[in-house]
């Protein structure tokens, strides 16, 4: 019996070969999509669960609160690491962290191989040896870990051990750090896997940071953002007990200047990669909204291919009718023809899986690449995925063939072999018209979507910043070591191309912000804000082209000694007008000076914040970059002097360089995925869409074939038929976009919500939706239909 | 006395649609009994395919009662319809209704296996009917592959591959040329000599020949009910 169930299946799939393809690549395509979400959403989800002790291990994170401003941030002062270890609340570990943005490794020269030279961006990580207590990096005893105590170590992972030494035994060897810092190898730790916010492949001894930072990070002052503070509690503990105790032990410890730092609290560590206040140290994080959100894409495209395979088996009903009659008559039971029916959606499904697996093999690349992920599909290593994929398989099948199945399986036998099917028997004509209703809102919302954020991202590309950041090259200066290049800045501007040179702690806008107190106006307090400071010497204002409101740029000088204040500073300090600003006193990190000019407000972080009060002065110690203007006209010229003059001042240290404007694009990274992903899956659900339209058409038109030869034979043309049925989708498609509509304004809305800086909804936006589809639905709805009108009519009138 | 297959006893049929209600049965009452040739005749729409579907156990009457090997059916289930359909019934349509994706071995089987007749035995059985009806040098083919009078041997053989006690036919040469038509009618006959019940619908007199008895509809009611002249003349 199920031969022959499985034989009727195979041949009617192949002699319905359009109708075959159409449900095999419709539900391919959505279990692609699905089986691609799920690779993301469960790589997103395993971010640093493969701990041990995870489950209990938290980060110590601060609410900080001054002048009506609060926020949180994760960066800890030094000291309070000292107070937790003499007054340990019950923690089981303690362990502070220092990540390294960048770092340059040399390979001492040997007898018959010169020095090498590796820059390894994000790559160092400042770690004590309980660091490797606390996470499980490396299997079983590490009995190197415990020198990791001493200064001057380091632990390698498995790769960069045999990049450095690929012919000999690292441990022992000497590593040299910034060209400041020798460190020996201690040990060799396996690679950390991709689903850490913990990405380093150095592990220095933390007893080392200090001497490499250009600040004290075992001070109060210093608040870093990659400067954290982990820790364990002992099993079964109440953590909300421990974080009073916390509280408890270390505010009273806090100077009366940082009184800001008004209460602490544990993240725990599977936040860390989902708390968009917080930083990591990956500077990936990936809200539990935008994870939600892609697993509902997921969800939504799985039932569109569905509701696709429903459109297009019951079209198919009336070609299968006269078997299902048959059938019935021969005496097979309801519940054979639903098992027989139910057996075929499976067939089909599994194909349509088995071409998802070959789909997701060869696109999984570019969706690595357009998400900067590093996903990997292997059954043999990943035998979850066929858990994954198996309860897909029967939930689809259910889902896709029950209605059509119990359809067919309720047909009467004698209407059902005589092809005199009405719409009340192929019950539901008007549920599929609601399905595809649902699939065209669905489309209309994501097509919607697609455009809002579209905008939204050329909104932040094209809105004045306050300065201009246009042909500049920014080169990263080697650790606390600018002097040596700012000597040769007469040398760099010999070169024609490079038209302006000047030397700061951070472009305009980064992700380095330094924020500090400071006192104004003689005052003996600090003020009760912090001010986002620039450390950049006297040419960054004409280089970035930042207007003075009032004033002038500060003198050159090396250390702190005149200050530029932005407009919103100036507003912060109560002083009515930028001219009024010009020779107030500030004092900043111990040294006074006197404010010379106020600038515009430009934009330091993202436009998903507020403009900051800021300071810009200079200090010549604090500054980590070279920004060149140069004529993009002579781009290769401009580039060959900086490194010529760059390898005279710093042979030692690997040329390196980045177009500003180009890794501007990265403070939006994250919204430019989201509108990837928008993109692809709307593009998708119009495919798919598409094909359950041209299900429904078949079905309409197979069902009207005695009506369109009657109307031919009482004179109607092809284009009267066209229009008849056409008329039907126009409707569809409205109806369609009246829910789309407001559900996409409410969903757009809340997205836009979360930035200071945004557009109005455009309202175009709504109108190319409609469009588009109406337009797409038309084309693949005109083909059938006027294959329909083309007929013979006396051919059509015959089958009756 | 002859054991009876099926009696009908004032068997009505009414179909009602928003406004219209048309009678397409009234008052039948029918005995077919054990090794009968019966032939319906009548005008188009005189309810012929009615009765043969109610006789088949496909429709249900709306009034009456209907007997089927004594016992009363008229409102079983379709649960139980599907059973005595499966168990005792054979069907013979005039446009063959064969399942195109099956070959002609194939389409003979299906009966049989929703008898859950054990799959050696199946094979036997159905290469005995296809040499029967001769088209066993055909077993591989699909239906479009065959004339109308093969297609029309295949649905005969499929019909009484399961050993049916009652084989309805409803106009089962209207799609043949007068040829094949006489070949299918001899194909009943010698069913119907071997032993099987047959009811047949037709419109032609010359099949109608071939019947033991013919009954004679119009407007929905028995008008005449004649033995056949060759039955008559025995």
């Amino acid at each position: 019996m199920l031969k022959t169930y499985f034989l009727t299946a195979i041949r009617m799939l192949l002699r319905n070969r359009s109708y075959s393809f159409l449900n095999i690549m419709g539900l391919a395509l959505g279990i692609t999509c699905s089986l691609l979400l799920f690779l993301v959403v469960r790589f997103e989800l395993s971010f640093d669960n493969f701990h041990e002790k995870g489950d209990r291990t938290y980060r110590l994170a601060i609410r900080h609160e001054a002048d009506g401003n609060s926020g949180v941030m994760a960066s800890i002062p030094g000291p309070i690491t000292d107070i937790l270890r003499q007054n340990n609340p019950g923690l089981e570990i303690i362990t502070q962290v220092f990540g390294e943005q960048d770092g340059q490794i040399t390979v001492p020269a040997t007898a018959n191989k010169p020095a090498r030279h590796y820059r390894e961006p994000g790559a160092l990580g400042f770690v004590e040896s309980d660091f490797f207590r606390m996470f499980s990096f490396g299997k079983g005893n590490l009995p190197f870990i415990e020198r990791l105590q001493e200064p001057h170590t380091l632990i390698l992972t498995q790769q960069l051990a045999t990049k450095y030494f690929p012919d000999k035994e690292p441990v022992g060897q000497v590593l040299r750090l910034n060209n400041q810092l020798d460190l020996e190898v201690i040990g060799v730790i396996p690679d950390v896997p991709d689903n850490t916010d913990f990405p380093f492949k150095l592990f220095v001894s933390y007893a080392s940071a200090n001497e490499l930072s250009p600040y004290e990070i075992s001070e109060w002052g210093t608040v870093l953002s990659n400067q954290n503070l982990y820790v364990t509690l002992p099993a079964g503990a109440d953590y909300k007990e421990i974080e009073a105790s916390i509280n408890r032990i270390v505010l009273p410890h806090i100077p009366k200047k940082h009184q800001d730092l008004k209460s602490f609290f544990l993240q725990p560590l599977h936040d860390v990669h989902h708390n968009e206040e917080l930083f990591n140290y990956s500077m990936r994080v990936v809200p539990m909204e935008v994870i939600w959100a892609m697993a509902l894409i997921g969800i939504i495209l799985l039932l569109t291919a569905c509701i696709n395979f429903i459109n297009l088996a019951t079209g198919q009903a009336i070609k299968r009718s006269k078997e299902v009659g048959m059938r019935k008559v021969l005496g097979c039971s309801y519940r054979q023809i639903i098992l027989q029916f139910l057996g075929e959606t499976f067939l089909i499904t599994f194909a349509a899986t088995l071409l998802s697996v070959i789909l997701t093999e060869i696109s999984l690349p570019y969706l690595n690449q357009l998400l900067e992920l590093k996903l990997t599909f292997s059954f043999v290593r990943d035998p979850l995925l066929l858990v994954f994929l198996g309860p897909l398989l029967v939930l689809v099948t259910l889902i896709a063939g029950l209605y059509p199945a119990y359809m067919l399986a309720g047909l009467q036998p004698i209407a059902a072999l005589k092809n005199r099917l009405n719409t009340q028997q192929v019950a539901g004509l008007s549920l599929r018209r609601v399905l595809v209703v649902l699939q065209f809102t669905i489309c209309q919302v994501l097509i919607i979507c697609t455009l809002v954020v579209g905008e939204q991202m050329a909104y932040f590309r094209n809105k004045p910043l306050g300065f201009n950041k246009e042909s500049v090259v920014l080169l990263r200066l080697p650790a606390g070591n600018a002097t040596k290049l700012v000597s040769y800045k007469a040398n760099l501007l010999k070169e024609p191309a490079i038209q302006k040179v000047s030397f700061t702690m951070a472009p305009p806008t980064s992700i380095i912000i330094a924020e500090n107190g400071f006192k104004f106006n003689g005052s003996s307090e600090p003020m009760p804000f912090r001010s986002h400071t620039k450390f950049a010497n006297e040419a960054y204002f004409n280089l970035f082209d930042i207007p003075f409101v009032a004033g002038r740029a500060f003198t050159a000088s090396d250390t702190i000694k005149e200050f530029v204040i932005n407009e919103t500073m100036r507003r912060k300090l109560a002083i009515p007008t930028a001219q009024e600003a010009l020779g107030y006193k500030l004092n900043m990190a111990g040294k006074d000076g006197i404010i010379v000019g106020v600038v515009q407000d430009f934009h330091q972080s993202s436009l998903h914040h507020e403009l900051p009060p800021a300071i810009i002065t200079s200090q010549l110690s604090a500054y980590y970059y070279m920004a060149a203007k140069i004529d993009m006209n002579q781009k290769e010229a401009a580039i060959r002097h900086l490194e010529n003059i760059w390898n005279k001042a710093y042979s030692d240290d690997v040329f390196n360089y980045e177009f500003y404007d180009e890794t501007f694009e990265l403070f939006y990274r994250e919204e430019v995925r989201q509108q990837t992903l928008f993109k692809i899956f709307a593009f998708i659900a119009i495919v798919i869409g598409c094909l359950g339209l041209y299900g429904l058409i078949s079905f309409m038109v197979a069902q009207r074939t005695k009506e369109v030869g009657v109307r031919k034979v009482l004179g109607a043309s092809a284009l009267d038929i066209t229009i008849l049925f056409s008329k039907e989708f126009v409707k569809l498609v409205l109806v369609a976009f009246l829910f789309a509509c407001p559900i996409a304004y409410y969903l757009m809305q809340k997205w836009l919500e979360d930035f200071t800086y945004r557009i109005d909804i455009p309202y175009v936006a709504f109108l190319i939706a409609g469009i588009v589809t109406l337009s797409v639905a038309l084309i693949t709805m005109s083909s059938k239909a006027i294959q329909a009108a083309l007929a013979d009519p006396v051919q059509s009138l015959k089958t009756e | 006395m002859k054991n009876i297959v099926i009696q009908t006893t004032q068997l009505e049929k009414k179909y009602l649609t928003d406004t219209i209600e048309t009678t397409a049965l009234t008052g039948v009452d029918l005995q077919i009994a054990q090794s009968d040739f019966v032939a319906i005749m009548g005008p188009s729409g005189c309810g012929k395919s009615t009765l043969l579907n109610m006789l088949g156990l496909l429709d249900a009457p709306t009034a009456g009662n209907l007997y089927f090997l004594g016992e009363n059916v008229t409102k079983a289930p379709e649960r139980k319809r599907a059973n005595l359909r499966r168990q005792n019934l054979g069907f013979i349509f005039q446009s063959f209704n064969l399942i195109d994706e099956l070959t002609v071995q194939e389409n003979i089987e299906l009966p049989l296996f929703y008898q859950g007749v054990p799959k050696s035995e199946i094979k036997a059985r159905v290469q005995e009917v296809m040499q029967r009806v001769g088209i066993a040098h055909r077993h591989a083919y699909f239906p479009q592959q065959l004339s109308g009078g093969q297609q029309q041997r295949v649905a005969i053989a499929r019909a009484v591959v399961g050993k049916p006690r009652l084989i309805l036919a409803d106009e089962p040469t209207g799609n043949l040329d007068s040829q094949h038509g006489r070949e299918v009618m001899l194909l009943l006959s010698e069913l119907n000599a071997a032993g099987a019940t047959i009811v047949m619908v037709t419109h032609s007199p010359a099949d109608a020949e071939y019947a033991h008895r013919v009954i004679n509809l119009f407007d929905g009611q028995v008008v005449t009910e004649r033995m056949a002249p060759a039955v008559a003349a025995i």
